[in-house]
């Protein structure tokens, strides 16, 4: 199970959600600004108050940390 | 092998980016993301020709959708490392990657500046953020601080007024440097305050932020501010950490790069720079553009002519 915490406003949280896409992951999008026990859930989960931040099968990636996202989803690009 | 990579994906590096498909160019794009500076714009962008208003992300979109047209690979990624061999460059990534190129062009704009208060570093993401845009969503109701009253604070105030209780902006000087106009604008917007002589010292807080001190400047007096964010909107600096051998390029006072304004060149032949980045003093989305575009255009007859 994929989740992204994400704001409407945030172009980084777009530019995760995008690589997600493009190397077919499916991941429930949700707003952590418009929802208040989603965004207690993202700061319990995360220890943050910063977008975007992915959970992946439990696991919590704070930011677009490409290499843990990787490794997380056994994403293997090209080099 | 690519003809040219462009180091940064703001408005300078995406439009070198497709002017450098349209000369033909085998390009790469490596960039943390799309966007820049314009990422982080708090209001509407009013001075891009042929949009009277236009926000920061609508705009990105555009520019990376105009620019994903073309034949480009774009890597998101950090660049660790830009060196110079015989051949032309090698870049390095965080990711671990090596990519070589006849030529480099440095698009990495600025990073914000932090205040060096202490908590600030140990309180990013847990409250301190240096984009109000992506974060300040997250405050509804809540009080928070803008640190740096020019036009970036004052714009970000602007922006989490839609979401928060209370504003207080600080600056360190005794008079705020923003805009009239942005002064206006802040001035109606209710539960804002204007604390001038402001000096950020302290952000403190258990796992999230809870309070702030600062030294009151006029009275030498310490004060504090109960808050949950605390923006940070000092300006930026050139993000030019990648470059570990300073004799690539030359670098003026601020550590921008300095170019001949005429083609974007570096005194290294075959290396660029473009935007933020570069010592013009003009910060804007639209210079940036036509950085990208001298320099792009400026790389297909110096590759034509090696």
């Amino acid at each position: 199970m994929v989740k992204v915490y994400s704001t409407p406003t945030c172009v980084y949280c777009a530019t995760l959600k995008q690589y997600l896409k493009e190397h077919d992951i499916a991941f429930e999008d949700v707003d952590a600004s418009k929802d208040e026990a989603v965004f207690e859930e993202m700061v319990r989960k995360s220890g943050q108050m910063s977008v975007p931040v992915i959970e992946i099968n439990g696991e919590i990636v704070v930011g677009f940390d490409k290499e843990k996202i990787n490794e997380l989803l056994n994403i293997k690009e090209q080099q | 092998m690519y003809d040219l990579i462009i180091i940064g994906g703001g408005p300078a590096g995406m439009t070198a980016g497709i002017y450098a498909c349209r000369q033909g160019l085998k390009t790469l794009i490596i960039t943390k993301g799309f966007g820049g500076q314009m990422a982080q714009k708090s209001v509407e962008i009013e001075n891009y020709p042929g949009f009277e208003k236009i926000s920061g992300f609508d705009l990105i979109s555009r520019f990376e959708n105009h620019l994903r047209r073309h034949e480009v690979d774009i890597e998101i990624d950090s660049v660790i490392e830009l060196k110079k061999n015989n051949n032309g460059f090698l870049v390095l990534t965080k990711s671990n990657k090596e990519f070589k190129s006849k030529t480099a062009v440095i698009a990495s704009g600025g990073d914000p500046k932090s205040t060096g208060a202490s908590g600030e570093k140990e309180f990013v993401g847990r409250g301190v953020s240096y984009c109000p845009v992506c974060d300040g969503p997250l405050f509804s109701n809540k009080d928070v601080a803008v640190v740096g009253g020019g036009d970036a604070g004052f714009e970000s105030a602007l922006f989490l007024s839609n979401y928060v209780r209370k504003i207080y902006i600080l600056e360190y000087d005794s008079k705020i440097k923003a805009s009239p106009a942005n002064q206006a604008l802040v001035k109606n917007i209710k539960n804002t305050e204007i604390i001038t002589n402001a000096s950020l010292k302290e952000i403190k807080g258990k796992v999230l932020v809870e309070s702030i001190v600062y030294n009151d400047l006029k009275h030498n007096k310490e004060k504090s501010l109960d808050v949950s964010g605390v923006f940070i909107e000092i300006g930026y600096e050139p993000a030019t950490s990648f470059i570990l051998d300073p004799s690539l390029a030359d670098f003026n006072k601020k550590k921008e790069i300095k170019v001949n304004l005429d083609n974007m060149r570096t005194k290294t032949p075959g290396l660029y720079a473009i935007g933020d980045v570069v010592s013009g003093k003009c910060k804007q989305i639209v210079v940036a553009a036509a950085d990208g575009a001298r320099a792009a255009l400026d790389i297909s007859h110096y590759l034509k002519n090696e």
